[in-house]
């Protein structure tokens, strides 16, 4: 049903977008926390105390962020033309491709900002997520890249 | 340098670009309160931060926002319009979720800090780069040029 209207561009790119949006659930900061260890009492008595990690935060948790809104209007835009293949719609937007692939390289520049020059906190640590969203964000380009390319051939625009 | 060149949707752009630039340094938010100091009393005090100074991710979009829009008109100003045929289409979305994002930071002000004046006007002038862009595109479409 899908393979015939979703070209592999376009696929790409909602595969991308579903990455993000997982990752933006993901722990993005975490603060570090305490590690464990052993404490010898008088005596030669030792108690093994067990590390206690630090809170850590999604992209929704991040006090002040606005990460959050973006990866859903890049998730939304991405994932817009297999959304209207889903429900069969007749609507085609033009558009779309060159919007997934602009909204994809802004997203990598914000993340790699985010975790170089803008990482919030002192002491917080960089987490998966962050990475996993990054990873999201350069399929969605490529994949937004590749759909403007396949509209070119079929010349679409 | 013609400043002819430049349609009127690169103009309202770029000049909305410049002035968003500017804006960042007004205060966008502040934190206000006061501490009671034993002999002294109670001691009032605010804190204002522009746009750099707030821990968030805006400043590096409306960075990015302002340089897709003035790239246009730099390019036309030297003599290469035709060398971004994206710029106008990647200008009008950038500002247009931009402005979104302001707006989301209006109603949502990290850490329930005071809303300040560059706030305002960050929205106004991103809003402008959005219409600029998009001026520019329909311009692009029928082909004027002023």
């Amino acid at each position: 049903m899908l393979g015939g209207r979703l070209s592999l561009g376009q696929v790409i790119a909602a595969v991308g977008a579903i990455i993000v949006l997982v990752a933006s659930f993901l722990d993005w900061v975490g603060s570090g926390g305490v590690s464990g260890g052993t404490v010898t009492g008088p005596g030669g008595a030792s108690v093994t105390v067990p590390g206690v990690s630090g809170p850590s935060f999604n992209v929704w948790e991040i006090p002040g962020s606005v990460l959050d809104v973006f990866i859903v209007v890049a998730g939304v835009v991405a994932l817009l033309p297999a959304l209207l293949a889903f429900a069969d719609a007749a609507e085609e937007f033009s558009f779309v491709s060159a919007a997934t692939f602009v909204l994809g390289v802004v997203g990598i520049l914000l993340v790699v900002a985010f975790l170089t020059v803008d990482f919030p906190g002192e002491g917080a640590e960089r987490e998966l997520g962050a990475y996993i969203g990054l990873a999201g964000f350069l399929v969605m380009a490529f994949g937004g890249f590749r759909a403007m390319q396949e509209e070119v051939v079929a010349g679409e625009i | 340098m013609d400043a002819n060149r430049l349609s009127q949707g690169q103009l309202i752009a770029a000049i909305s670009a410049i002035a968003l630039f500017i804006i960042s340094f007004l205060p966008w938010f502040g934190i206000s309160g006061g501490v009671v100091v034993q002999g002294v009393g109670a001691v009032g005090g605010s804190t204002n931060f522009s746009l750099w100074e707030a821990e968030n991710p805006l400043d590096i979009y409306l960075m990015i926002v302002i340089l897709v829009a003035l790239v246009p008109a730099v390019l036309a100003l030297a003599g290469g319009a035709g060398d971004a045929p994206l710029a106008p289409f990647a200008t009008a979305l950038l500002a247009g979720v931009g402005t979104l994002l302001i707006l989301y930071q209006v109603f949502d002000t990290p850490g329930d800090a005071d809303r300040k004046v560059g706030l305002f006007l960050g929205l106004i002038a991103c809003a402008g780069v959005a219409v600029g862009g998009y001026l520019s595109m329909q311009e692009d479409v029928g082909g004027e040029r002023y």
